[in-house]
């Protein structure tokens, strides 16, 4: 009896630890894309800032000096501030454009879809071809907002939008918004869709006004979609590049260099590659501690309250 | 049987060896913005020869990030003409093939223009040889002096004669403009075509021995204020406060009454727009005096390459009168002192302004070049904007005076 019941016990077992190695064998593409293309990239990225590690040359052991010094880098401070400055204003203005839009091509109405294939369209443009779309749009002379306006009577000559840098980072602003709000739309979109239309009907049933079946109702719903949508674009706007380096080479005197700006900067143009490296390093710090604290303020993981 | 295959194998290899042997492809890089010189001489090399080159045209703004990396990476060129101001960092560095030995027994070693050839010689070896010569010259339209009044064959010889006809060629419609330069945070365009101003006058912007900023002087200021009077009195097209370099021929479009340019700009104009009626003379101090910047490429090649003869072979006919007349005809000035009149013989007799400006030219001698004056982000090509086009001039000047020094201080 204790014999059988032993046996059962362990042919259960090995029946277990070889399903175990079958799904292990099922991930391993995976993690090996993984380990190949991400951890072992960041490994080596914090052994090389550990380094004053010239782009031609040897590369020489100082430990964390190259982390020391950026406390006390004015510069890296400053593209801190812009990135941050940047990532509120861009999230915030993303946001206001993509939730109304969501709403708007929820509803069952005539050429819906094509409303919504116009608005993803600007998605699917690389970001570096949208910039350079932009920069010609912009130009002074040859462009077509400032001749556009003059055309108009709007204003008496064409102005240099990225000539200043409150009218650049609205150029930029704008172009941004125009790219990014039809992915964000589309996330919104599959949240707005998953709430059951019964709960809508029963609140409506129940007196409630329209802005309180958003407030109420669809809002605590979409806190998940939110949550992804918010991550995705908060990232991507730290990690903000092209844009700028394209469209502004950093900018009226050096004021819209972002992070990952001053990083290029530090490695290609300066050749510390090792400087660098820990730039990156505390950047991906930044990055994970943003996202955690997203992720707790959102709740995101718990049940419902 | 088995002989015969092996021996038809054995020729077959032969065969692809020396069919390999016979013609070399070089790959070569060059930077924008020089005009068609190189482009030109390549061209009449590859159809005279059996070895070929492969010109790549690199941006001349990302061409030192490009090589370095290209070089980190093992995927450098056999060969670059390289800005001769970073030649002593790359030769500094280990990554270029040592030349001294060929270039020495050139037979014309000794009249090669000396200014390329000390700055690529580095702890008296040579790993870099002059490929194109170019110097800073003012220009102005004649056709648009005329149309306002003004003597088109009078060369003006002080900036408050420049800023007078400057304004009368305003005058002449909404988008005629009487000065010209890209000011958009282009350092390279600026130490080009603006420190002349203050170096004529006797001041620099490195101290010597290179080991001091020396921005802030009452010639520099003299010169920042001449610059702002333009863009203030509306002599200047707006699209100048950003124009990063890429725009820095406007003169070429017929709309621009006068601006600083390069030797290799009155190539370009000679030969691409022979439309434009235009004058050169050397461009004015601040305080009387001329100036202007000595610059041009340095011909260097990779370490390791193996295809060292093929590149020798192209140096040759690049020094060769052949060459030299095709460079000079596109706006290279001679590299060869021996045969510089020769080269100029029946040329536009404009080049001899060029010419005349070495006498009179500077090249700033640093290791730091790319990071103090020609990074878009860099000390300078900020400073050359925010003083210009900004509002606050003391912040300007006390910002990139202390970031050079701060740079200078951070290489020793």
């Amino acid at each position: 009896m204790t014999g059988a019941g032993r046996k059962q016990q362990s042919f259960s077992r090995k029946r277990r630890r070889r399903s175990q190695w079958r799904g292990l064998l099922y991930i391993v593409p995976a993690m090996a894309l993984v380990i190949v293309f991400f951890v072992v990239p960041v490994i080596f990225t914090g052994w090389m800032s550990l380094h004053n590690w010239p782009l031609m040359g040897t590369q020489r052991w100082i430990g964390f000096n190259n982390y020391f010094r950026m406390f006390n880098d004015s510069r890296f401070m400053s593209a801190l501030n812009f990135t941050a400055y940047y990532t509120v204003i861009v999230t915030i203005a993303i946001f206001a454009i993509a939730f109304p839009l969501a709403t708007f091509v929820e509803r069952q109405r005539r050429f819906v879809s094509t409303y919504r294939t116009i608005i993803f369209l600007p998605v699917v443009i690389g970001l570096a071809t949208a910039s350079l779309l932009w920069v010609w749009l912009a130009n002074v002379d040859s462009g077509f907002i400032g001749p556009a306006l003059k055309a108009l009577g709007l204003v008496e000559r064409s102005p240099n939008l990225l000539a200043s840098f409150d009218s650049a980072f609205l150029t930029i602003i704008v172009m941004v918004v125009w790219k990014i709000a039809g992915f964000t739309m589309i996330i919104l979109l599959t949240g707005l869709q998953a709430i059951p239309a019964e709960l809508t009907e029963a609140a409506r049933i129940d007196g409630a006004s329209r802005w309180q079946r958003f407030r109420y109702l669809t809002l605590p719903l979409m806190r998940r979609t939110i949550a992804l949508a918010l991550i995705i674009s908060v990232t991507g706007s730290i990690l903000a590049f092209d844009q700028f380096y394209i469209m502004t080479s950093g900018g009226p005197q050096n004021r819209m260099i972002s992070v990952v700006y001053y990083i290029f900067n530090q490695s290609f143009v300066s050749f510390n590659l090792g400087y660098g490296a820990a730039l990156s390093i505390a950047l991906l710090i930044i990055l994970v501690l943003i996202s955690i604290a997203q992720l707790r303020l959102l709740k995101v993981g718990e049940e419902r309250p | 049987m088995i002989k015969r295959l092996l021996a038809a194998t054995g020729i077959a290899t032969l065969c692809l060896i020396t069919g390999a042997s016979a013609a070399e492809k070089i790959d070569m890089w060059v930077r924008s913005g020089i005009g068609d010189s190189f482009k030109k001489v390549v061209e009449a090399y590859n159809s005279t020869h059996e070895n070929q080159v492969a010109a790549t045209e690199v941006p001349f703004s990302e061409l030192v990030q490009k090589y370095a990396t290209a070089i980190a990476g093992g995927q450098a060129p056999d060969a670059l003409s390289m800005d001769l101001i970073y030649t002593p960092a790359f030769a500094a560095a280990g990554q270029l093939e040592d030349l001294t030995d060929w270039a020495k027994q050139l037979p014309y070693f000794s009249s090669l223009s000396p200014s390329h050839v000390r700055l690529g010689t580095y702890q008296d070896r040579i790993y870099g040889l002059p490929l194109s010569v170019e110097t800073s010259v003012f220009a102005w339209n004649k056709d648009l002096y005329r149309q306002a009044g003004l003597d088109p064959e009078k060369a003006p010889t002080s900036w408050q004669e420049i800023e007078a006809n400057a304004e009368k060629i305003r005058k002449l419609g909404d988008d005629t403009y009487g000065f010209y330069f890209s000011g958009g945070g282009c350092g390279g365009c600026m130490i080009f075509t603006f420190t002349p101003l203050v170096w004529g006058s006797g001041a620099d912007i490195l101290s010597a021995d290179g080991k001091t900023a020396t921005l802030d002087t009452p010639q520099m200021r003299k010169a920042v204020d001449i610059y702002r009077g333009m863009v203030k009195k509306d002599l200047v097209p707006a699209s100048a406060a950003s124009d990063n370099g890429v725009n820095f021929l406007s003169f070429t479009n017929g709309k621009i009454g006068q601006q600083s340019l390069g030797a290799f700009a009155i190539g370009t104009l000679v030969t691409e727009h022979p439309d434009i009626n235009f004058g050169v003379t050397l461009i004015p101090g601040v305080d009387g005096g001329t100036s202007s910047f000595a610059g041009g490429d340095n011909f260097v090649v990779t370490k390791g390459t193996g295809k060292l003869d093929a590149v020798k072979e192209f140096i040759e006919y690049v020094y060769s009168m052949k060459g030299q007349k095709v460079m000079a005809k596109y706006g290279s000035l001679p590299t060869r002192g021996d045969i510089a009149d020769k080269v100029l013989e029946g040329l536009d007799p404009r080049m001899h302004v060029g010419l005349e400006a070495i006498s009179v030219a500077k090249t700033p001698y640093t290791l730091q070049f790319n990071d103090l004056i020609n990074s878009a982000n860099g000390p300078w090509a900020t400073f050359t904007n925010a003083a210009i086009f900004g509002d606050d001039v003391d912040g300007a000047f006390a910002n990139a005076q202390s970031e050079m020094q701060s740079i200078i201080d951070s290489g020793q």
